[in-house]
């Protein structure tokens, strides 16, 4: 039994791998970006809305709300990289209905560039707003003693987040795959909803964590403060989902 | 479970182009309509605002004109009524001066008329009752008439007190008198000689008295001495038979009146 997608070679030419991760990944980012241009490329502004550009409206101006509602200023200004980190996990683990779909958030990879990307964007988004010697200085707060363990809860979160995705995700389809040798036809459907449920609650727990600690991260020392405080309760949140 | 490193660059490769290609698919068009509707939403909406003040402001401009037209009518109004309140006044007034001039005209001329009417009553019934008298006379006792005016006058004349007597002589003695002698009948000589003798006799021999006819004497003499004046005549009798015509003649003018109006 696999139990990440990362081992399950499709293609191989000249020693490159082709995992089912990427070629996932590919159908999700394909899916995404062909429904929403499908879509987008019949936009009205008037009055009749077609029930697509409805949905899509639905869902573009739900992230931008949530973003604003973290409060770290325009939400414009974070929508593409939040937005598209709910869609892609969102769809990724919505897709696991497919019988031959295995979600790329279950692969670790996946969750770790995911990750890493937030553990870049972090900084690159605090030092477009406030400067790069703010940015560093927030690490030296509230006193220099505290630098060590900034830059330890940095990477912890970043790991965190990774592992925390993964762990749902890919526990998701083991328990699925142990079900069905054990108790076929029922048990497994229901854990399947179960799944797709865990993935959506997933997909949001990663995208507003991300931002909460770009917010926590934008915002002046006592702003960030009260945003670390807010990140808390955040934090605990996903407990129950795991 | 470790991780691929090739895999993990090739997925934030995927993940940088994902976010490329939303941004160019879905954020932009989606964000873009979706401000650009509501911009209109919000242009229609002050549009509307517009309006609706430009209709509030007209409603007020149309209230307080039709205010002003419904002041402006209530004072036309006013005046007209005013106006024909002087005008009923004035006619009223006209009428009124008109209906009394034509009555106090009417009435003078029935007073003229009344007038009228009894002085020719009188001088009827004057020439009557002389004629009357004078017949009588005549028949009973033999004398003509103007010689029993004569007489009496003559008898009168005599009569008078010494003070009126001096009073009289007196007049006649003022340079200038004249003596006259005026009887409602034409006196014969006889009588003009009795009167003459009565005269001469009583208020001074010197007074030559001129004789004339005077119909307003009636039945008698009046004698003129300078600015005294002595008289005896019918015609007081005849002044309470005038009397009663004239009360007669006014009942019935009154009585006509208030038949009249």
């Amino acid at each position: 039994m696999e139990i990440s997608p990362d081992q399950w070679i499709i293609y191989e030419w000249h020693g490159l791998r082709l995992n089912a991760t990427i070629v996932f990944t590919w159908f999700v980012m394909a899916i995404l970006v062909l429904g929403s241009w499908s879509i987008t490329a019949r936009l009205s502004e008037g009055e009749t809305v077609s029930r697509w550009q409805v949905l899509l409206e639905v869902i573009v101006s739900g992230i931008r709300d949530q973003i604003a509602d973290i409060g770290a200023g325009d939400p414009l200004r974070y929508l593409p990289f939040i937005g598209t980190l709910f869609l892609f996990i969102a769809t990724s683990n919505i897709l696991t209905v497919l019988p031959w779909y295995e979600p790329p958030t279950g692969s670790l990879s996946t969750t770790a560039a995911l990750a890493i990307c937030v553990l870049i964007a972090v900084p690159l988004f605090s030092i477009t707003k406030r400067g790069l010697l703010a940015y560093l200085r927030s690490y030296a707060e509230p006193t220099f003693m505290m630098l060590p363990f900034n830059i330890i809860g940095e990477l912890s979160r970043t790991l965190a987040l990774a592992v925390r995705l993964y762990g749902n995700i890919m526990s998701g389809s083991i328990i699925v795959g142990i079900l069905i040798s054990i108790a076929p036809f029922f048990f497994p459907i229901i854990m399947q909803l179960l799944g797709l449920l865990t993935g959506l609650v997933q997909a949001y727990i990663f995208a507003v964590l991300a931002m909460v600690y770009i917010a926590s991260a934008s915002k002046t020392h006592r702003h960030g403060s009260k945003e670390a405080e807010a990140a808390g309760p955040s934090d605990e949140i996903q407990n129950p989902g795991e | 479970m470790q991780l691929d490193w090739l895999t993990i660059a090739a997925q934030i490769a995927n993940f940088l182009v994902l976010i490329w290609l939303l941004q160019r698919f879905l954020y932009t068009p989606i964000t873009r309509a979706m401000a650009k509707r509501e911009a209109r939403i919000e242009e229609r909406l002050a549009d509307a605002r517009k309006h609706r003040q430009e209709a509030e402001q007209e409603a007020r401009t149309l209230r307080e004109r039709q205010q002003e037209l419904d002041a402006r009518a209530e004072k036309v109004l006013a005046d007209a009524r005013r106006e024909a309140e002087a005008l009923k006044d004035r006619l009223e007034q006209d009428v009124r001066k008109e209906f009394d001039e034509k009555r106090s005209n009417w009435q003078e001329q029935l007073e003229e008329e009344k007038a009228e009417l009894v002085r020719q009553l009188r001088k009827r019934m004057a020439d009557q009752v002389v004629k009357v008298v004078r017949r009588t006379l005549s028949d009973f006792a033999d004398t003509d008439l103007a010689a029993q005016v004569a007489n009496e006058f003559a008898r009168r004349l005599e009569a008078l007190d010494a003070e009126n007597k001096t009073r009289l002589s007196d007049a006649a003695a003022r340079p200038g008198s004249t003596a006259v002698v005026e009887s409602g009948i034409d006196l014969p000589s006889a009588a003009r000689s009795r009167i003459t003798r009565a005269i001469h006799d009583n208020l001074g021999a010197d007074i030559e008295p001129d004789y004339r006819t005077d119909e307003d004497v009636v039945l008698g003499i009046r004698l003129t001495l300078g600015e005294e004046i002595v008289e005896w005549s019918a015609g007081s009798y005849l002044d309470k038979l005038d009397d009663l015509v004239r009360d007669t003649l006014d009942a019935a003018g009154r009585s006509d009146l208030t038949a009249t109006t």
